[in-house]
C-alpha cells in the first residue's frame, strides 16, 4: 500500500470541507491523511453485526414543538455580528452559480 | 424530423402554511423588513439546535394523504452538505432515506376527457433556504425565508409533454390550495417546479440524457420550456448531435429555455442520517387527526354542485373562487335554492367584491341574510332590478333585506289576485288593444303590460304580472 | 483565609450566616486564578461581571447549596454577551446572543461565572494541545499536558482556584484531562444535560458534565444541570432524582465487571497496578469483581474517528465567516470567502479531522464507512446492555498511561485517537462514566479509574465513586495543602 495520499487526492477532500491549504500543508496532509484513512479501513475486518444501525442513543421520540411563534431576533443584532453588512442585509462578495438546495 | 419518445419528470416544492419555521419558533412570513423573521437557529449561531414544528408533519401526512401516498410510519431526516450562502448550516436538514410520503398518484383530466394518473415517486419535508439578491459585486441575504417549512413532490418520469406537465401542475396547486396546505403562488415563490426532459428512440430503450429545466416562473412557461426543450434535443438528435446533461432555466424574455451550467459529474451532497432529531413516530391518530382536516377538495366540490342543479358554467367559476366556494359550502345542510344562490354568488355579488376589493368573509351577508336573500328574490319579492338598487346595504349594513326593501320603498305586489285584478281593469279599459293583440299584433301586449306597471306604479312584479295578463288574454 | 478549598457544606454555611460573602469567594478565585496564571487554565477572565454579579447577591437569601459559588466553564460552551472563542482563531472575537441552557440554570442558582477555560480547539484533541491560546499545564508538573480537551477546566480544578467547572466529553474530553489531573470528571448518559449551547463537534456523542475535587460536589452540582430541555430534542425526559442520595452507602454485594479489553496490553504496567489494587479494594469490601469480554470494544475507536470525523464535518461547517466571527480579507469572490475564512481560521487538527470527515461521507464511502459504523455501533450498545444485565457497574483504568510532557511531539495524527482508546466505548454506546483519582505514578502524576453505569444511573457511579475515594483517602492537591 502506498505511503501517501496524491497532492490531487488532498486537494479533493480540502475543496470537499472548503479548506484553503498552504504548499507546506498539502505535503504534510498526504501522509498525515492517509494515516487516518488506513485508520479507519479497520472498519472492513469487523464482522457478525446486523443490518440495525445507531444514530445517537435517543431515550425517546422526537417530541413536537407546537406552531407558536417565540421571540426573534432584532434585524440590528443580526446584521452588526456579521462581518459585513448593508443596511439590514449580510453582505457577501457575488454569489457565482445556483443554489444546490430547494 | 425523426420520431422520439419523450420523457418528462417534475419536483415540485410547495411552501407550508404555517405560523412558524420547521426547525425554529421564528414566524412563517413573507415581505417583512429583511432578516427581521430570525432567531439564533435559522442563523446557525454556534451551539444551537433544531426542534420539529409539528403542523409541519400535520400538513405534509396531509398532503400525503390527498396525493395518494403511502405514509412512512418511523421516519428520520437527513443532513445535505453543501456550502453556499443561502444554506446558513452549510447543510440543509431534509429527508433522504425515509421520505414522509412515497408511492402515490394524482389524477388529470386531459383535454379529451380521459382521465390520466400521474404517478408520485416520493414526497418528503425540509427547509427553505435564504433569499439573496445580487447588487454588482455584492450579494445581499435575507434570511426571514431561511427554515421555512417546504415539502418537494417528485413524480416519476411518467409524463410525455408540456400539456401533461401543465395539467399536473395545475391540477397539484388546486389539490395543495383547497387543502390548505400551501399557498402555491408561483410569482411569490411558495410553489416552485423544476422539470427533467430526455429523448429515446423506443419504450425498451434506458432513458435519454437529461436536462432540466429550473426558474420557471409560471404555469404556462412549463408547459413552454417542455415543448421547447423537446423541440430542442430532437433537432440535436436528428442532426446527429449530443449533449451532456445540463441545467437550463426558462428565460420569460425569450420564451425559450436557456443552459445554466452542465452538470458537474454527480454532487457530492455527503448525505448522513441527522443526529440532532431523533425518529418521528407518525401514529394512526396522527393520520386519522389529518385527514379530518381535509377540507372538500375541487372534485368533490364539482360533484355536489352538480348534484345541488347548479349550472355547469357556475360550477365551474365556484370551483375557481375558492373564497366564494367556501362560502357556498356553508349553505350544503340549508335547503335553499342553490341555482339561485350561485347566480346571486357569481353574479351581482362577485362584482361587489371585485369592485371592493373584498372578501365575502368581509361583508355583512351572513349566511341567515343570504337565505333570506335567496328567498326573496325566488318568491318574486325582489327582482333583479331591486336587488342592484339595494345591492351595498345588503352587503354592508346588518339590517334585515326587507327593511332595507322598505326604507328604499321597494313594495313588490306578488299577490297573484291582486295583480289579476289590475289586469282584468285594464282588459276593460282598452278593448282596442285587446283586439289588436287577438289579430296577431304583438306589440299590443307590450303596451298592455306598460298599463299594468303604470297603473301600480312599477311594484307588479313584471315576470308574474307577464305571465298573467298572457293566460287572461288567452282565456278572452 | 482561604476558603475555596473547603468542601461546599462548610462553604454554603458561612455564606448562610453572612460570615463571607459572595464577592470574597470571586476575589479569592481570581486571586488564584493570577497566582497560577502560568497555567494558561483559562481564555476570558469574567472578572467584572462576576464582581458585580457577586455584589448583587449579596441582598438574596442564600438558597441552594450552589448559591454564590464561583464556577468555571469550558469555553465551547456559550454565554451570552461573553466571548465564547472554543479556542479557535475563526471565533476569537464572538461574543454570542443567548446563554445556552446549562448556562440558564447556572445563573438560575445564583451561582457566578469565572470565565472560559481553555481546550483544545473545537474539542478535538486529547491534550489540549491544538488550542489557539496555548496549551494549559499540568498542575501537577507544569511541564506535563493536563489532558483534553477540557484540560483548562481540569488544570483550574486541580489547582484549586475554584470548586467547580463544566467540562465537554466527545470520545473523553472530561474523563481524561480528570484522569491527568487527579479530578472527579462525570459524562453524565447522552441527553441527561440539555447540548443547547454546547458548539457542536459530533452531535451524537457530545455530552457537558460536571468537573470538581471530589465525587460529592460533582453529584451536587450535577443535580442542578440536568433536565429536558424543550430546545434540544435529544435531551431525556426524565424526572428529577438527587445523585447524592446513595453517597455513603456500603458497596456489599455490588456486581462489578472489567471488560478485559480495558486491561489490555496498551495499559502501562503502573496504571494496571493501581487498578488491582483498587479491585482488591473492592473484593475485601465484599463486591464481586469479575473480568468479562464484551465485544466490539476494540473497533470503538475506529468507529469513533469514522463518526466524530463525519459529523464534525458537517457540524463545523457553519464557521464560514458570513454571520459571524472571522471573515478573511481581501477575498473577492465567495469561493474564496469560505476557502480562505476556513483555511486561516481553523488549526491544523480541525482541519485534518474535517477534511478526513468530509471523505468519509463523500459518495459511496458514506455507505462503505460511515453506515458500517453506525450498524456496529448498534451492536456494540446491544452487547453493553448485555453485560448490564449481570453487572451493577464496569470499572478499568481511564487512561493507559499518566500526563506526559508538553513537549512530546505532535507528528501522529492517531495519537490523540490513540490517548482516548479506554473512554470511547462509553460515547459510542451513550453511557455514563466517570473518572475518580485512584492513586499516583513513580512521579506522583495523578492515575484515574474510569466507572461506567448503565444509562441513567449516575447516582450508582457516585455510591462506588465516593466509597472508594474514601477508603483511599488521597492527597490530591498537588504540591501538598495549601
Amino acid at each position: 500500500m502506498k505511503e501517501k495520499l496524491s497532492r490531487e487526492e488532498v486537494l479533493h477532500v480540502a475543496n470537499l470541507a472548503r479548506i484553503k491549504l498552504t504548499e507546506g500543508e498539502i505535503e504534510k496532509y498526504q501522509v498525515e491523511l492517509k494515516k487516518l484513512l488506513t485508520d479507519v479501513e479497520k472498519i472492513n475486518e469487523v464482522e457478525g453485526y446486523d443490518e440495525d444501525i445507531l444514530i445517537a442513543c435517543w431515550d425517546e421520540f422526537a417530541r413536537l414543538r407546537k406552531d407558536e411563534v417565540g421571540n426573534m431576533l432584532d434585524p440590528k443584532q443580526v446584521v452588526e455580528n456579521a462581518p459585513h453588512h448593508a443596511g439590514n442585509y449580510i453582505e457577501v462578495p457575488v454569489v457565482i452559480g445556483e443554489s444546490e438546495g430547494a | 424530423m425523426s420520431n422520439y419518445i419523450s420523457t418528462v419528470g417534475v419536483e415540485v416544492h410547495v411552501e407550508l402554511k404555517t405560523k412558524t419555521k420547521i426547525f425554529s419558533n421564528s414566524e412563517n412570513g413573507y415581505g417583512q423588513m429583511a432578516n427581521s423573521l430570525t432567531n439564533v437557529v435559522d442563523l446557525a449561531y454556534p451551539g444551537t439546535l433544531p426542534t420539529l414544528n409539528e403542523e409541519v408533519i400535520n400538513l405534509a401526512i396531509r398532503a400525503a394523504t390527498i396525493l395518494n401516498c403511502n405514509i412512512q410510519r418511523k421516519m428520520h431526516f437527513d443532513r445535505k452538505n453543501y456550502f453556499y450562502p443561502d444554506i446558513s448550516k452549510n447543510y440543509q436538514i431534509t429527508q433522504n432515506d425515509t421520505p414522509i410520503g412515497y408511492d402515490g398518484y394524482v389524477e388529470i383530466e386531459t383535454s379529451s376527457g380521459e382521465k390520466e394518473k400521474i404517478y408520485i415517486e416520493e414526497m418528503h419535508i425540509e427547509e427553505d433556504t435564504c433569499k439573496s439578491a445580487h447588487r454588482g459585486n455584492r450579494t445581499l441575504l435575507d434570511f426571514n425565508r431561511a427554515g421555512v417549512p417546504l415539502i418537494e413532490i417528485v413524480t416519476k418520469p411518467c409524463m410525455k409533454s408540456g400539456e401533461e406537465v401543465k395539467l399536473y401542475l395545475e391540477k397539484l396547486r388546486e389539490l395543495l390550495s383547497f387543502g390548505n396546505i400551501s399557498d402555491c403562488k408561483i410569482e411569490e415563490g411558495s410553489m416552485r417546479a423544476d422539470v427533467n426532459v430526455s429523448l429515446r428512440k423506443e419504450e425498451s430503450d434506458p432513458l435519454g440524457i437529461k436536462a432540466e429545466i429550473k426558474n420557471i416562473g409560471s404555469i404556462s412557461n412549463a408547459k413552454l420550456g417542455v415543448e421547447k426543450e423537446i423541440e430542442r434535443q430532437t433537432k440535436l438528435y436528428d442532426n446527429g448531435e449530443t449533449f451532456l446533461p445540463q441545467t437550463r432555466r426558462f428565460d420569460d424574455k425569450l420564451g425559450d429555455t436557456v443552459l445554466m451550467r452542465v452538470k458537474e459529474t454527480g454532487n457530492d451532497y455527503r448525505y448522513f442520517p441527522e443526529p440532532d432529531i431523533p425518529y418521528v413516530i407518525i401514529t394512526e391518530e396522527m393520520i386519522e387527526k389529518a385527514k379530518k382536516e381535509i377540507p372538500m377538495l375541487p372534485d368533490e366540490r364539482r360533484e355536489k354542485y352538480k348534484e345541488l342543479g347548479v349550472s355547469d358554467i357556475n360550477t365551474t367559476k365556484l370551483v375557481a373562487n375558492r373564497s366564494l366556494s367556501d362560502y357556498f359550502n356553508t349553505l350544503l345542510e340549508e335547503k335553499t335554492n342553490f341555482k339561485t344562490a350561485s347566480n346571486l354568488l357569481l353574479g351581482d355579488i362577485a362584482a361587489y367584491l371585485n369592485k371592493k376589493e373584498k372578501e365575502i368573509t368581509e361583508t355583512t351577508l351572513t349566511k341567515e341574510r343570504f337565505l333570506e336573500l335567496i328567498k326573496l328574490m325566488d318568491n318574486n319579492t325582489l327582482t333583479s332590478k331591486n336587488l342592484k338598487d339595494i345591492l351595498n346595504e345588503v352587503l354592508e349594513s346588518t339590517e334585515k333585506i326587507e327593511e332595507i326593501m322598505k326604507e328604499k320603498g321597494i313594495e313588490n305586489i306578488t299577490n297573484d289576485d291582486e295583480i289579476k285584478s289590475i289586469i282584468q281593469k285594464i282588459i276593460e279599459e282598452n278593448k282596442e288593444s285587446v283586439n289588436d293583440y287577438k289579430n296577431g299584433h304583438d306589440r299590443a301586449i307590450k303596451y298592455l303590460m306598460g298599463q299594468v306597471m303604470k297603473e301600480t306604479k312599477g311594484k307588479a312584479n313584471p315576470k308574474l304580472a307577464m305571465d298573467i295578463l298572457t293566460s287572461c288574454l288567452q282565456e278572452l | 483565609m482561604k476558603y475555596l478549598n473547603k468542601g461546599i457544606e462548610e462553604i454554603h454555611e458561612l455564606l448562610k450566616s453572612k460570615i463571607i460573602k459572595p464577592i470574597d469567594l470571586v476575589e479569592e478565585a481570581f486571586e488564584n486564578i493570577e497566582k497560577n496564571q502560568e497555567l494558561n487554565a483559562y481564555i476570558t477572565l469574567n472578572k467584572e461581571e462576576a464582581l458585580k454579579t457577586a455584589k448583587e447577591l449579596e441582598d438574596k437569601e442564600v438558597d441552594n447549596l450552589l448559591f454564590g459559588l464561583p464556577i468555571a466553564l469550558k469555553d465551547n460552551i456559550v454565554t451570552k454577551d461573553l466571548k465564547t472563542t472554543c479556542a479557535s482563531h475563526i471565533l476569537e472575537n464572538f461574543i454570542p446572543l443567548y446563554d445556552a441552557t446549562v448556562v440558564e440554570k447556572i445563573k438560575a442558582k445564583n451561582m457566578i461565572i469565572i470565565g472560559k477555560t481553555n481546550m483544545d480547539e473545537f474539542a478535538m484533541g486529547s491534550s489540549s494541545r491544538t488550542s489557539y491560546f496555548g496549551a494549559p499545564k499540568n498542575p501537577w508538573d507544569k511541564n506535563k499536558i493536563c489532558g483534553g480537551s477540557s484540560g483548562g477546566s481540569a488544570a483550574t480544578i486541580a489547582a484549586r482556584d475554584v470548586l467547580f467547572a463544566l467540562g465537554s466529553d466527545t470520545g473523553g474530553s472530561i474523563r481524561q484531562p480528570a484522569s491527568y489531573t487527579g479530578i472527579v470528571g462525570m459524562k453524565p448518559t447522552y441527553g441527561r444535560i440539555s447540548r443547547y449551547g454546547l458548539v457542536a463537534f459530533a452531535s451524537s456523542l457530545d455530552q457537558m458534565g460536571p468537573m470538581t475535587k471530589n465525587v460529592y460536589e460533582n453529584a451536587v452540582l450535577l443535580n442542578a444541570l440536568v433536565g429536558k430541555d424543550e430546545k434540544d430534542l435529544t435531551s431525556a425526559n426524565k424526572e428529577e432524582e438527587d445523585f447524592t442520595r446513595w453517597i455513603g452507602q456500603d458497596i456489599k454485594g455490588m456486581k462489578i465487571a472489567i471488560p478485559n479489553f480495558l486491561m489490555g496490553d496498551v495499559v502501562s504496567s503502573e496504571v494496571k497496578g493501581k487498578i488491582e489494587e483498587v479491585i482488591s479494594l473492592l473484593k475485601e469490601k465484599g463486591a464481586t469483581v469479575d473480568y468479562i469480554d464484551i465485544k466490539y470494544l476494540e473497533n470503538a475507536m475506529t468507529l469513533y474517528q469514522i463518526i466524530a470525523m463525519g459529523e464534525a464535518s458537517s457540524n463545523l461547517a457553519r464557521f464560514d465567516g458570513i454571520r459571524y466571527g472571522f471573515q478573511a480579507e481581501n477575498v473577492e469572490n465567495i469561493e474564496d470567502v469560505y476557502l480562505e475564512t476556513r483555511g486561516q481560521g481553523f488549526g491544523d487538527e480541525v482541519k485534518r479531522r474535517i477534511m478526513v470527515g468530509s471523505y468519509l461521507l463523500s459518495g459511496e464511502n458514506a455507505k462503505v464507512y460511515y453506515h458500517k459504523a453506525l450498524s456496529i455501533r448498534d451492536d456494540m450498545k446491544k452487547e453493553f446492555q448485555k453485560a448490564f444485565q449481570n453487572y451493577d457497574l464496569i470499572i478499568g483504568p481511564t487512561s493507559v498511561t499518566t500526563a506526559y510532557d508538553l513537549s512530546d511531539p505532535m507528528d501522529d495524527p492517531r495519537k490523540s485517537f490513540m490517548d482516548d482508546v479506554l473512554v470511547i466505548p462509553v460515547n459510542m454506546a451513550g453511557l455514563p462514566g466517570m473518572n475518580i483519582p485512584v492513586g499516583f505514578d513513580k512521579n506522583h502524576m495523578p492515575i484515574g479509574m474510569q466507572i461506567i453505569g448503565n444509562y441513567f444511573e449516575e447516582a450508582k457511579m457516585y455510591q462506588l465513586g465516593s466509597f472508594i475515594e474514601k477508603e483511599l483517602n488521597l492527597d490530591l492537591t498537588p504540591g501538598g495543602e495549601k
